[in-house]
């Protein structure tokens, strides 16, 4: 009854200020324009709004980031299903599917599937949110030590080895790549330079956008090119024919399925939606009857992928707000917004900003909400961008992608980091790597080698310090069972 | 040989010969941390003797299997339809590939070449810039002669050397030139759409994010792209 009154609270503060209004409508449709512009994604957006929160309440402040965070991560789905171009990496999995269902002639579908599945897990994730965020919070803080975190971020990884490449070694190639590239910069423990060839800029590491930018958005851009110099590109089929109720009630198991692993993986600082899209899509195929129909345009990835990143985006608010500890790009800018304010994310949030906390968490569960009829409209609209002409279309995505890559930190060296990175993923990708593989490396490597160090410092150095932690050791396991068993299929499973 | 190809072996080996360089330049950083016995190199060196083993199963797996596909592997389709493109546009030749790498190497050329020229010629500033241009010059020449039959390597060079030159020419001289290269070599050629196009997505790009958002692009340091790109910027802002 106290979570509902004061959900009654935010939902009151939230709808009886008209800035706070016109704000949280501002995030809704700019996370959800932002996710959905090929080239751009709602992080673009956030790094362009970041020093602008400087002149906003902090409430309203952190309230914009959250609804951005919400409606983006489905934004980003329509241009993973639209052109092949995951939005942010949490949307990478459905590309898999969901291109394939565009190139079918099925976009419509596909977009109407993500909509409805993105505001169900999303509005479920902030009602649990809601419910259980203190008990949640304080299991998560006793039970996940360092350990666990680097023994989930290893499962994880084992994991997405199977996804998006050609071969199980090509996966894990693509993911060590990933993890290669994390390393560049500082360590984590001593503060040494690493890989930086004497470049000031590599001192930092490389960025994750320009990355992210350069091998989704640009590779994909140069593969269309490829296409296009031998006559074989094809603009992809229009239709706005959206999942009957009945199609989306047969997936109900997907649904269930997707919400819980998205909630488990979102609560888990540094984790995130990436991984909670991976597994959704990841589990989607291993309890399904026909495997061989994923990735060539099965519905079912698309309900799993996009109902367990919304899922996790509810979650991903706890260990932020509970712990300060940000579970992605964009709950790390989150922390941003807390520090302009001179706050810190934590525990004494609840204490001592308890109206900021439920104004947050009532944003959240409409924005959501809202997925469902803004989308729907915005949707059909953002569906007619495939009606441009392929070489009308690419420099604007080159463009939105030179500008999303600037703005980050006013680097042209970022521009160029992006664009080489597109061309290496344009290589790697006719090879039949991974570049989703060679992203959730990235994002996962510093945090893995961060928690390996610790957990190694909390062990003593003693690798049998694993034995002692029951969820550690499950989850390595998992991994190790999972690894084994994609090892068997690469070496003694027919083709 | 089983069923191993040339390509295979080349890809096996850019991944070892990787690992080899970075393995020695790990020695760079490979110091003691107080608090933390395994130091700075462990983990970088335990990732690459990953990469080495992970290199050697793939060269084993095409050894016995060929080309083929592996099994249990989710949403391949889009990585097979790209290496199809390649093979069926004839992109995956040794002459395809080195005539593209050299295309890829021009903006790299274009960021070191005038400053080693400066340097050895004890050039101040305006003298730099002046080579700059000469450079920029040349190269682009050098470039368009180099994509004639080579679109693809065109396409992939085309956004480096815009990024190569951002920093002197400036976002707002660039983007235009870049923006009706990209539509020519996407392979359009009615010319009265191309400018309209390029105008437009111009116009649009400078009024969302510079009018309304504030976001300062570069500007250039370059005379006269400099004075265009904020006069320009004072006009919309």
């Amino acid at each position: 009854m106290e979570t509902f009154n004061n959900f009654l609270g935010g939902t009151v503060a939230l709808f009886s200020d008209p800035f706070g209004i016109l704000i949280f409508f501002g995030g809704v449709i700019g996370g959800m324009l932002f996710g959905a512009i090929p080239g751009v994604s709602m992080l673009t957006l956030a790094a362009i709004l970041l020093p602008f929160t400087a002149h906003l309440s902090p409430e309203h402040g952190i309230m914009l980031f959250s609804v951005i965070y919400c409606t983006g991560v489905y934004g980003g789905a329509i241009t993973a299903i639209l052109f092949n171009i995951p939005g942010a990496p949490e949307n990478a999995p459905t590309a898999f599917d969901g291109y394939a269902m565009t190139k079918n002639g099925q976009a419509g579908k596909a977009v109407g599937a993500a909509v409805m599945c993105s505001a169900l897990g999303g509005t479920v994730s902030a009602v649990i949110m809601m419910i259980a965020t203190a008990p949640i919070a304080n299991w998560a803080i006793s039970a996940f030590g360092p350990p666990e975190i680097f023994a989930l971020v290893f499962f994880g990884l084992a994991v997405a080895s199977s996804v998006g490449a050609k071969t199980f070694w090509k996966g894990w190639l693509s993911i060590l790549a990933g993890l290669l590239i994390a390393i560049v910069g500082l360590d984590p423990v001593g503060g040494i330079e690493r890989w930086d060839f004497n470049m000031p800029y590599l001192l930092a590491g490389i960025h994750f956008i320009p990355t992210i930018l350069g091998f989704f958005a640009v590779t994909e851009i140069f593969v269309q090119a490829e296409k296009k110099a031998r006559g074989a590109y094809q603009a992809p089929k229009l239709s706005v024919d959206f999942p009957s109720l009945a199609e989306l009630i047969a997936h109900k198991v997907a649904v269930i399925r997707s919400i819980v692993i998205g909630f488990f993986c979102g609560i888990l600082p540094g984790i995130g939606a990436t991984l909670a899209a991976f597994m959704g899509y990841n589990e989607a195929v291993r309890w399904s009857k026909d495997r061989s129909e994923f990735g060539k345009g099965k519905l079912e990835g698309v309900i799993s992928s996009e109902t367990a990143n919304n899922a996790a985006t509810g979650a991903a608010m706890i260990p932020l707000l509970a712990l300060g500890l940000p579970g992605g790009a964009l709950t790390a800018m989150m922390v941003g917004v807390f520090q302009m304010h001179d706050m810190e994310p934590g525990p004494l949030v609840f204490i001592n900003s308890a109206d900021l906390v439920w104004v947050v968490f009532a944003a959240m569960f409409f924005a959501n909400l809202s997925i469902l009829f803004v989308g729907y409209l915005e949707t059909k609209t953002i569906i007619n961008l495939l009606r441009i002409p392929f070489q009308f279309l690419a420099p604007m995505i080159l463009c939105l992608a030179t500008v999303g890559a600037y703005a980050v930190r006013g680097l042209t060296i970022d521009v160029i980091v992006m664009f080489v990175a597109g061309a290496i993923g344009f290589f790697l990708r006719r090879s039949g790597y991974s570049v989703a593989g060679i992203v959730l490396g990235l994002i996962l490597g510093r945090i893995g080698e961060q928690t390996f160090a610790q957990a190694m410092q909390m062990l003593h150095f003693e690798w049998s310090g694993f034995i002692g932690r029951p969820i550690a050791l499950g989850l390595i396991i998992a991994g190790f069972l999972t690894l084994g068993g994609s090892i068997y299929g690469a070496f003694f499973k027919k083709s | 040989m089983g069923n191993l190809k040339t390509g295979h072996i080349v890809e096996a080996a850019i991944w070892l010969s990787l690992t080899v360089f970075l393995y020695v330049y790990s020695f760079e950083f490979d110091k003691e941390i107080e608090i933390y016995k395994y130091g700075a190199s462990s983990w970088p060196r335990a990732i690459l003797l990953l990469i080495a083993i992970a290199a050697i199963g793939q060269l084993a797996f095409h050894w016995k299997s060929g080309d083929g596909a592996g099994t249990s592997m989710i949403g391949q389709a889009t990585a097979d339809s790209a290496e199809d493109a390649a093979h069926e546009s004839h992109h995956d030749s040794a002459r395809w590939y080195a005539w593209t790498f050299f295309l890829l190497a021009i903006p790299f050329v274009y960021l070191n070449l005038p400053e080693w020229i400066a340097a050895a010629m004890s050039l101040e500033k305006p003298g730099l810039h002046t080579v700059k241009l000469i450079s920029a010059a040349i190269l682009v020449v050098i470039y368009l002669i180099a994509i004639r039959g080579n679109h693809v390597g065109g396409i992939l060079a085309l956004p480096i050397l815009f990024g190569a030159f951002l920093q002197d020419f400036g976002f707002y001289a660039m983007a235009p030139v870049f923006i009706l290269g990209v539509m020519y070599l996407f392979g359009e050629r009615r010319y009265k759409h191309m400018v309209v196009v390029m105008a437009g997505l111009f116009a649009l790009l400078l009024m969302f994010f510079v009018s309304l958002l504030y976001v300062g692009l570069p500007t250039g340091n370059i005379s006269p792209f400099y004075e265009f790109g904020t006069g320009l910027v004072n006009i919309l802002q």
